[in-house]
């Protein structure tokens, strides 16, 4: 059943913008208005404050873990305009990189599959798209897409790697050719593709179907099914799941999930890629799940933030 | 002059010439004007006939023609003629196919209008988008379309005089320059307003970056001012800007008010004997507002400021103040008059009082008197004594237990380019170097205002303030942080350069609005969810959709905040995050001043105030709730700690998988891997079982199956499974599956520490060894066993028979005989590293390696220290397991005495050792090593 296993109370003095768990799912990393980052174990249930991170100089918008095998690291971005990477050497956590390079907010953060290195990408109210790759030795190499999204971008989001073709033909030894990709939405109720080619990111897609600020782009994990998923959410209350079925990656299609009320803030999915969760303006958070038969149907909702999420699935009860 | 605008249903025009002021508001079937000398009487009507709304409208402004104004309708422009208080369509004049957009009055020639249409043609009675006859040279008008500025001559209509590219976005509005005939200014999307000579059409002569797009940008009628409107679908930005067109860096004044978008502005003319303008806005929120521009503001915009005082002392007491308001209803039934309606516009009252008292503030004083008497001494922990006549004052600031006293003396010149001194008294009590650098704050503040010869004395009290806080917060976080690994992160420096807005300001007006509510997936089977508390309500209905964009947050500044102003005390506003003690009520701007808590909130707040060492923490942030949701995944843990016992012997984590999963999945998985089914390798002898419909076709649809539920457990499993099946059954043979990894040089470099070995784990087990089992020839098996690091695997050497090289037949007949479609290897391989993931989520790093060890491509190799090993016998260095100099085998276990491959452990001593897991048995109960050496092996070194 599912089944609240914890309640962190965070302490932050303003309201929270995210909360995220780690690879693992032992430790929750949370950002507020009150400008800092906080580290929680919640192993067994508990709550142990590991680190309260300060260094951002307005409100903390996001937080984003990388993958474990580059060690604990964390990224936050801010209305200050930075981003922060922290890392947690020897217990301790510190500030390992800043970027300051952008002239507004920064909105949102997102590392990269952790196949292609260390790579974070930004979306900033500027417009502008920065891509932090590690290079080892402390140094971050920068790579920017300017004027992204007119207004301001509001969401990045990596697609899962994938490498092109036939394994077969990898010439052994070497790193895998793989394509990067990643999707960001803006204020130009746009959602955009972007392709690295020869080292360069190019616009491969423009997606359009939403009637205002497109606020999340959430590219779903593969599980190894040939269609690539996107699902993103706007401020005119709609949530689209977004398809593309050829290898090429060219022909996207909308499929509406729901129109909600309000806006729509967040979209998320789950591991397996068949459940999404959305939360909005409406305080809301409600989970669907895709029917065998293609449809998109809600499997729950969490009312009012107290309740729990609680649906037992038509799967659960067969299996039952 | 005139003005015309157009909205959805709602134009606004009025004229001004006469007494006579009108204001027309439009539904489909009315036009209302309003008498703007007494815009509180009841306003007249025209009735229309026409399905179309009303487009736009403008007047006549010559005062021969005063009478007449034009009004567009879809394809066509109606003149209308005003007589004692009646209007009545005088002349319909169509010539446009589309729908006319914008029209414009000559401003010389009383009988000549412009009109502009999507058809791309311009009629002069009859071109694009905005348009706009030069205030100076009757032939000259301008249009625009998208980015680009056209300029025309009425005299040549055919080709455009001149061609601007002006913006890279659409251009929303133009405006030509009062006094010169060649500057004009143009407003766009792309967040700029540009300024132009046509005779330069290559480079703007100025420019002023918005960050939003800029509805409307017009001359002010006097001096050098500027008004802007941002684009009206950012809501809540209502304000309208004023800007001296010579510092482009601050707006010199916000008209602040109305509660929606504004949707047109227009000057009204002086009247005779007064110096003021009137501005009039009609907004969406149904009202129109009209400010009164006195000379202290229009000298705001002004190149040079001009002296005299008396003039100025008059300005001051004239300032803005609450203007009528107005409120006018569209007849359309679904708007109803009543309460709602009265509350609105006391409302609205009190909002012009507000503005008018903000605008005292924004009055720039002149004298130094002046400054005293309208500094804000207000601010807190602040006291200022005063002494106009010896042109200095003296300033006192407690914070915490910091004192800091000091005089400023302003010289004669003040405030034009000459700054005041500071010097600190004795009662002070910070430290040197902070006093130094005080020093420099204040006198880089005050420089930069008396630069513009602004007055400095506010400005600098807030800097002193804020400094001294976060100087006093520094020691608080210091002396009493509670976690020892922060110590670290010092709090941030009070000094925010880059940043020069405000949070929640005009400038946000791009940054979304922040989540107050998120659901996130995280790890293998959570969900992360934190919503805003219960005790936060919405300030606003709950049916108003929740703000864009940030600066919503403006609407909900306790008080009302001018850009300006907030510009020149940039550091204390952004302590406004920092939570300090002594941070001042008004100035508390958050996302949660979008959100009211219950009337408790009172008493956290002044507790808050008064005491920070144990005060509660404000609710302001929810639970951060985590719940198991792994029940709605189709992968579950408990299946994947027992699924793989022994990844060669498939029945019994078939059973373990039986209790839970689907049986009848398993026990037909069970049935097809029976070994009586396996191929024959002849091609020749029967049709492999994987081409029978109940072969690979079942398996097929079985997967498409657990593909549609993105069940990539059970697709891991069965891949693996099957995979297991075929390389048992010698399917992976000579020219296998994979080709081209068959080259023998590359899998030494690659695997270089497991060459020779066996295949599959359990090979050594000769139940297994029957039927069709060949174990592929020694050319190849090291292809597909680099993963065997999780049991202890022994060495077998198959009797290494076939090597027929009939090629293209039988690979043929090997892929044939595949119950997985080799076609697919890739998809098999991309659940399976899936599944590997999720289990390395959950912990399961060993069944992670068995589900891996079935991936067609193996993961990265090992980089980095391996051991070496060295023959026992003949001390020659080897790769693997058997020696190629002696054929003995490199490392034997001493408790089994098989070739140990894999997961091993000796002694450092005596050199002996074996399988781990006989290792680690042995050592539990013994100490001296198994060999009879007699080395203490556990003394001498570690296992």
């Amino acid at each position: 059943m599912v089944s609240v296993i914890n309640t962190v109370d965070t302490s932050h003095e303003d309201m929270i913008h995210d909360a995220q768990m780690d690879y693992y799912g032992t430790r929750l990393a949370t950002c507020s208005s009150d400008r800092s980052v906080k580290i929680f174990d919640v192993r067994n249930g508990g709550q142990i404050l590991i680190a309260d991170l300060r260094g951002h100089e307005g409100p903390v918008w996001q937080v984003a873990w990388a993958h474990p095998m580059y060690g604990n690291i964390l990224a936050s971005c801010s209305y200050d305009r930075k981003i922060i990477v922290w890392k947690e050497e020897n217990g301790t956590w510190e500030k390992t990189y800043e970027y300051t390079g952008h002239d507004s907010s920064v909105n949102s953060v997102c590392w990269a599959p952790h196949d292609y290195g260390l790579i974070l990408a930004c979306g900033s109210s500027d417009g502008a798209i920065s891509l932090l790759s590690y290079t080892g030795d402390g140094q971050w190499e920068i790579k920017k897409i300017s004027n992204a999204h007119t207004i301001g971008c509001n969401a990045v989001s990596w697609a899962p790697a994938v490498v092109p073709g036939s394994l077969i033909d990898q010439p052994s030894g070497q790193k895998p050719n793989y394509i990067k990709r990643f999707a960001s939405g803006g204020c130009d109720n746009l959602i955009k593709i972007w392709k690295e080619e020869d080292g360069q990111w190019k616009e491969e897609q423009k997606l359009e179907a939403h009637s205002d600020w497109v606020r999340d782009v959430a590219w779903a994990p593969s599980i190894g099914l040939p269609t690539s998923t996107i699902a993103s959410c706007s401020q005119d209350g709609r949530v689209f799941i977004w398809t593309c079925d050829d290898a090429s990656g060219n022909s996207w299609s909308p499929k509406l999930l729901h129109k909600f009320n309000d806006v729509v803030w967040h979209v998320s999915w789950s591991i397996t890629a068949n459940i999404l969760a959305v939360s909005g303006g409406d305080n809301k958070v409600t989970l669907w799940k895709e029917s065998v038969d293609g449809l998109w149907v809600c499997i729950s909702d969490v009312n009012k933030g107290q309740g729990a999420v609680s649906a037992i699935t038509e799967g659960q009860q067969n299996e039952q | 002059m005139a003005a015309r605008w157009s909205s959805e249903n709602v134009v606004v025009e009025f004229r001004d010439s006469q007494a006579l002021c009108l204001y027309v508001p439009c539904s489909r079937r009315f036009l209302y004007l309003v008498n703007l000398d007494v815009p509180t009487e009841g306003h007249r009507k025209i009735s229309r006939q026409s399905k179309w709304d009303i487009g736009a409208v403008q007047w006549n402004p010559h005062d021969s023609y005063a009478h007449y104004f034009a009004a567009s309708s879809n394809q066509r422009v109606d003149l209308y003629k005003w007589k004692d208080g009646n209007g009545e369509v005088g002349t319909s004049l169509q010539g446009h196919t589309r729908v006319i957009s914008d029209l414009d009055w000559a401003v010389f020639e009383p009988d000549l209008l412009v009109t502009s249409s999507v058809d791309t043609y311009i009629y002069i009675t009859g071109l694009l988008f905005p348009v706009k006859w030069n205030k100076k040279n009757a032939n000259c008008l301008a249009t625009s379309h998208d980015g680009d500025v056209r300029i025309w001559d009425k005299r040549k209509p055919s080709t455009a005089v001149e061609y601007l590219a002006a913006h890279l976005s659409k251009i929303h509005g133009l405006d030509w320059h009062p006094d010169n005939e060649y500057i004009l200014a143009t407003s766009s999307q792309d967040n700029s307003v540009r300024f132009w000579d046509y005779r330069q059409p290559r480079k703007y002569l100025n420019i002023l970056p918005c960050q939003v797009p800029v509805w409307k940008a017009r001359y002010t009628p006097f001096s050098n001012g500027l008004v802007t409107v941002m684009v009206p679908q950012l809501r809540r930005e209502n304000s309208l800007l004023l800007w001296n067109t010579s510092d482009l860096n601050t707006p010199v004044h916000t008209f602040v008010g109305h509660d929606d978008v504004v949707l047109e502005f227009q000057w009204r003319k002086q009247k005779e004997g007064s110096k003021d303008y009137q501005l009039v806005t009609w907004s969406r929120d149904q009202t129109l507002r009209m400010w009164r521009v006195d000379s202290q503001l229009q000298r705001l915009c002004a190149n040079d400021i001009l002296d005299g005082v008396d003039e100025l002392i008059d300005g001051i007491a004239l300032l803005p103040e609450p203007d009528k308001t107005l409120h006018t209803q569209d007849s359309e039934p679904q708007h109803s008059f009543g309460h709602a309606d009265e509350e609105a516009l006391k409302d609205d009252f009190q909002n012009n009082l507000l503005v008018g008292r903000k605008s005292d503030q924004l009055g720039l004083p002149q004298t130094l008197q002046q400054e005293f008497s309208l500094i804000n001494v207000q601010i807190r922990n602040v006291n200022v004594e005063m002494d106009a006549v010896n042109r200095s004052c003296t300033v006192s600031v407690h914070c915490g237990n910091q004192r800091v006293k000091m005089r400023v003396m302003f010289p004669v010149q003040y405030p034009n380019n000459a700054a005041p001194s500071f010097q600190f008294a004795p009662t002070t009590t910070i430290s040197s170097t902070m006093k130094t650098k005080l020093l420099k704050i204040l006198n880089d503040t005050s420089l930069q205002k008396v630069k513009r010869n602004q007055s400095c004395l506010e400005p600098c009290l807030r800097q002193l303030v804020s400094y001294l806080e976060s100087v006093v917060n520094q020691e608080d976080s210091t002396s009493s942080n509670p976690y020892a690994l922060t110590n670290t992160v010092t709090p941030p420096l009070p000094t925010f350069a880059r940043v020069s807005n405000a949070y929640g300001s005009y400038q946000d007006s791009n940054i979304p609005f922040p989540r107050t509510s998120g659901a996130r997936f995280c790890g293998a089977g959570y969900l992360v969810y934190f919503t805003r508390p219960m005790t936060m309500h919405r300030a606003v209905s709950p049916t108003e959709p929740t703000p864009r964009s940030l600066s919503a947050l403006s609407a909900y500044h306790s008080g009302l905040i001018t850009p300006m102003k907030i510009r020149t005390e940039t550091p204390g506003n952004l302590r406004l995050y920092s939570g300090s003690p002594t941070r001042s009520e008004k100035e508390q701007v958050s996302i949660s001043s979008f959100y009211y808590k219950e009337r408790k909130s009172r008493r956290w707040k002044s507790k808050r105030e008064g005491t920070d060492a144990n005060n509660r923490p404000i609710k302001a942030a929810g639970k951060v709730i985590i719940q198991d949701i792994s029940c709605l995944l189709p992968v579950h843990k408990s299946l994947g700690e027992q699924y793989i016992k022994n990844s060669a012997i498939i029945e019994p984590f078939v059973f373990d998988a039986v209790s839970l999963v689907s049986v009848q999945v398993w026990s037909l998985a069970t049935v097809a891997t029976d070994l009586c089914l396996g191929p024959k390798s002849d091609p020749d002898l029967e049709t492999p079982w994987a081409q029978h419909p109940f072969g690979r076709q079942l398996l097929e649809s079985l997967l498409a199956h657990y593909c549609q539920l993105h069940d990539v457990q059970t697709l891991a499993m069965l891949c693996s499974v099957f995979e297991a099946q075929s390389r048992l059954q010698g399917c992976v043979s000579s020219s296998g599956p994979f080709p081209q990894r068959s080259s023998n040089v590359l899998s030494h470099s690659r695997y270089p520490s497991f060459t020779s070995s066996g295949s599959c784990s359990s090979m050594s087990d000769p139940g297994l060894n029957t039927g069709g089992w060949n174990i592929a020839s020694k050319e190849t098996e090291h292809t597909f066993t680099p993963w065997c690091e999780s049991s202890p695997d022994d060495l077998r050497y198959g009797n290494l028979t076939y090597a027929d090289h009939r090629e293209r037949e039988r690979d043929q007949h090997d892929k044939n005989k595949r119950l997985l479609d080799p076609a697919n290897t890739q998809q098999f391989d991309d659940f399976k590293k899936c599944y590997g993931e999720i289990l390395y989520r959950w912990g399961l790093r060993e069944k992670r390696a068995e589900v891996l060890k079935f991936v067609s491509c193996p993961p990265d190799p090992h980089k980095g220290i391996e051991f070496g090993v060295y023959c026992s016998h003949c001390r020659s260095e080897v790769r693997g397991t058997q020696c190629a100099i002696c054929k003995g085998f490199t490392f034997q276990c001493a408790i089994c005495h098989v070739a140990v491959r894999g997961s091993s452990n000796f002694c450092l001593t005596c050199g002996h050792g074996g399988h781990t897991s006989h290792m680690m048995e042995w050592f539990r109960t013994q100490e001296v090593c198994p060999t009879g050496c007699g080395c203490h092996c556990l003394l001498e070194s570690t296992f």
